[in-house]
């Protein structure tokens, strides 16, 4: 097998390789270079304008606007997501104490589980027109519950006040049931005795959580806090199918600003990709400053 | 300081028939060190975990004390356990390891400081108070582990196989340490274990356990000499003891050509309840002697010798019953058969052990 090897190993690597660097690594440099003219997309004139684009971004209003609520969903959605996961994780694994001895999780955990992993099943398209339904002002479900409370609810989508905050919840609720999973398979990993011992030492629910659980499962929390945070950045397709930044780009973030600006009534490539070059600087220092703040020791069983 | 009573403490999993504990009934002494010891599977673990609460009772009940705790949750217990494996908390280090249930408990912090240092002390695991359990070695983990549980203070120790992890000589070590640990701080203890020489040693009182059911609780002493059935007679003692069944007469056993007497009340017990002829008879292979070929002892064919220095194990078959039977004899080291040898075994008069046939209990 020594004989060819290289040729064989070559012949597999080849082929992903070209297409990653054709279809994803050129396009990343290319923007580089689109950003600093002024291409307007369907024309092959381009000039150069170097740092005119960004000058322009660090003044732009609607730029700043979106950033912050791209800011607000970094700081909201992983802490409500992952706080929501370790939660339902905990409740499911370990949080039944009802007469039963021993460390179990509540009754029926698996058909919880089960439910939670729905939104993960469906496209976010399909999430995105389900809940524009449900927020719906005159036959959406969620007025239609309110109204016999004798509410009657806002339009939602259609106010610039809850708008944001819809499509926030919304993307809290479509990725809470992953990280369930991914914390109660987690969970499952930590020897049973340690709870065990938990259970004698006489902690609290709430106490087991904290002390113990959240500690032994660090390194998985960080894995989520990095992904959700990149996830928040991101948010443009569930921003573009509900309300399209609306309304008064009170729901508007920073990848959809960019699609926007390329492809809306202006085609501005050159712009957008300015745009996109900053959300590309963002996203990775987001990550690694999140890599850096949440290090600690590994953790080791015995 | 607390007694501890098992009544008729049932444990029945969920879709099995058979009780993993079946009506236990043990009463165990204020700062006595009792060892549940059987196989694996036996259900000595199970019981330990009914008094610490991880398990259900589904019949029966466990008092501490006159206290009813069959329902109560762990923590209400006031134990405290050592696991097999530690379940020492990675992230904390040794000192907040032991400080923890002392925390939960509101204890004030001096009062905390002085019992781990106090248990640091009695340990020797003063100068690991500030690492974490992935930089000790395994004899200063389960030490922690038991750190752990002496800072409680409990009214009861339970110790779930705590050796089991350690290297022989290790856990020779510890097992005189915690012997005399609890001897010294006089706490009821509950040891499972299912190595018979560390039942045999530490406690003061061995239960032994079978398929769920208590087969003898008594001294190591007693359990030795006087084995209440089958079971426990083959099960303490290393090299087994030599049990066979084999045809009874009115003089006796009837091993081939030699014969084991046995009192009248024996024989005659022995003949009641389907004993079908036949009988039980053990003896310990240190409780025969080798004697010459007129002397009427079972002719052996020597297959093995162990030399053990202070004396030797000889291993070997004898015809009897028309089959071949395995037996052991613990011998002196001078007179030491070779491979191939036939030796003439005689038990020692007194020194074995009569058990019905059928039932097995001792007679």
């Amino acid at each position: 097998m020594r004989h060819g090897k290289y040729p064989l190993i070559v012949a597999f690597l080849v082929p992903p390789l070209l297409l990653y660097g054709v279809f994803v690594l050129s396009p990343y440099v290319q923007a580089f270079q689109i950003s600093t003219t002024d291409w307007g997309g369907y024309t092959a004139d381009a000039n150069y304008v170097g740092f005119d684009n960004f000058t322009r971004l660090f003044r732009d209003d609607y730029v700043w606007n979106a950033i912050q609520n791209n800011a607000i969903l970094l700081a909201v959605v992983p802490l409500v997501t992952i706080a929501l996961g370790l939660f339902f994780a905990t409740m499911l694994n370990m949080g039944g104490r009802g007469g039963k001895a021993g460390v179990t999780g509540v009754r029926g955990t698996a058909a919880y589980r089960l439910v939670y992993f729905f939104p993960q099943v469906l496209s976010v398209v399909i999430i995105a027109v389900v809940w524009r339904e449900v927020y719906h002002p005159n036959n959406g479900l969620l007025n239609g519950l309110l109204k016999p409370l004798g509410i009657d609810g806002p339009t939602w989508l259609g106010d610039p006040r809850y708008a944001f905050w819809c499509v926030l919840a919304v993307m809290v609720w479509s990725n809470v049931g992953f990280y369930v999973v991914l914390f109660g398979a987690a969970m499952q990993a930590i020897p049973r005795d340690i709870y065990e011992a938990v259970l004698l030492d006489g902690a609290s629910r709430f106490v087991t959580l904290v002390r113990i659980t959240i500690p032994l499962l660090w390194d998985t929390v960080q894995v989520a806090w990095i992904y959700l945070a990149i996830a928040a950045l991101d948010g443009f397709i569930l921003v573009q199918l509900m309300t399209d930044g609306g309304p008064n780009h009170s729901s508007d973030v920073i990848g959809l600003r960019m699609y926007n600006t390329a492809f809306a009534s202006d085609t501005r490539f050159g712009y957008a990709s300015a745009i996109g070059v900053v959300m590309f600087f963002l996203t990775l220092s987001v990550a690694v400053l999140a890599l850096r703040a949440s290090k600690r020791d590994r953790i080791e069983y015995s | 300081m607390a007694t501890v009573t098992y009544s008729k403490a049932t444990r029945i999993y969920a879709g099995t028939e058979r009780p993993a504990v079946d009506h236990l009934d043990l009463e165990i002494g204020d700062g006595e060190f009792l060892v549940l010891v059987g196989p694996s599977g036996c259900g000595k673990s199970t019981s330990l975990r009914m008094l610490a609460g991880l398990e259900d009772v589904d019949e029966g009940s466990i008092y501490i004390d006159s206290r009813d705790v069959t329902h109560l949750p762990p923590k209400a217990r006031d134990i405290a356990m050592v696991f097999q494996n530690y379940a020492l908390y990675p992230h904390m280090t040794v000192y907040e390891n032991m400080a923890f249930a002392l925390k939960l408990r509101k204890t004030p912090k001096s009062e905390i400081d002085r019992r781990v240092k106090e248990a640091a002390a009695l340990l020797q695991l003063e100068e690991y108070l500030g690492r974490k359990p992935k930089a000790l070695s395994g004899g200063q983990r389960q030490r922690v582990a038991m750190g752990r549980a002496i800072v409680r203070e409990p009214q009861v120790f339970l110790m779930d196989e705590p050796l089991s992890n350690l290297d022989a000589k290790l856990r020779v070590q510890t097992r005189t340490q915690i012997a005399t640990l609890q001897a010294k701080l006089g706490i009821t203890t509950v040891y499972v274990t299912h190595d018979q020489v560390e039942a045999m040693t530490m406690g003061h009182r061995v239960a032994v356990l079978l398929d769920g059911v208590l087969q003898q609780v008594d001294t190591p002493r007693e359990l030795y000499d006087k084995p209440g059935n089958v079971f426990v007679a083959g099960f303490i003692g290393s090299p087994a003891m030599n049990i066979k069944t084999v045809p009874l007469t009115e003089q006796g056993a009837v091993f081939a050509e030699m014969i084991v007497p046995l009192g009248r009340e024996q024989v005659a017990a022995a003949q009641a309840n389907g004993g079908d002829g036949k009988i039980t008879v053990g003896f310990r292979p240190e409780d025969c002697d080798l004697v010459g070929a007129t002397e009427g002892g079972l002719p052996v064919v020597v297959e093995l010798v162990e030399d053990l220095g202070s004396d030797a194990n000889v291993y070997g078959h004898a015809a009897l019953d028309g089959g071949s039977e395995r037996f052991v004899v613990r011998t002196d080291r001078r007179t030491m058969p070779n491979m191939g040898d036939t030796v003439f075994v005689k038990p020692r008069t007194d020194h074995y052990h009569a058990f019905h046939a059928a039932t097995g209990q001792r007679l």
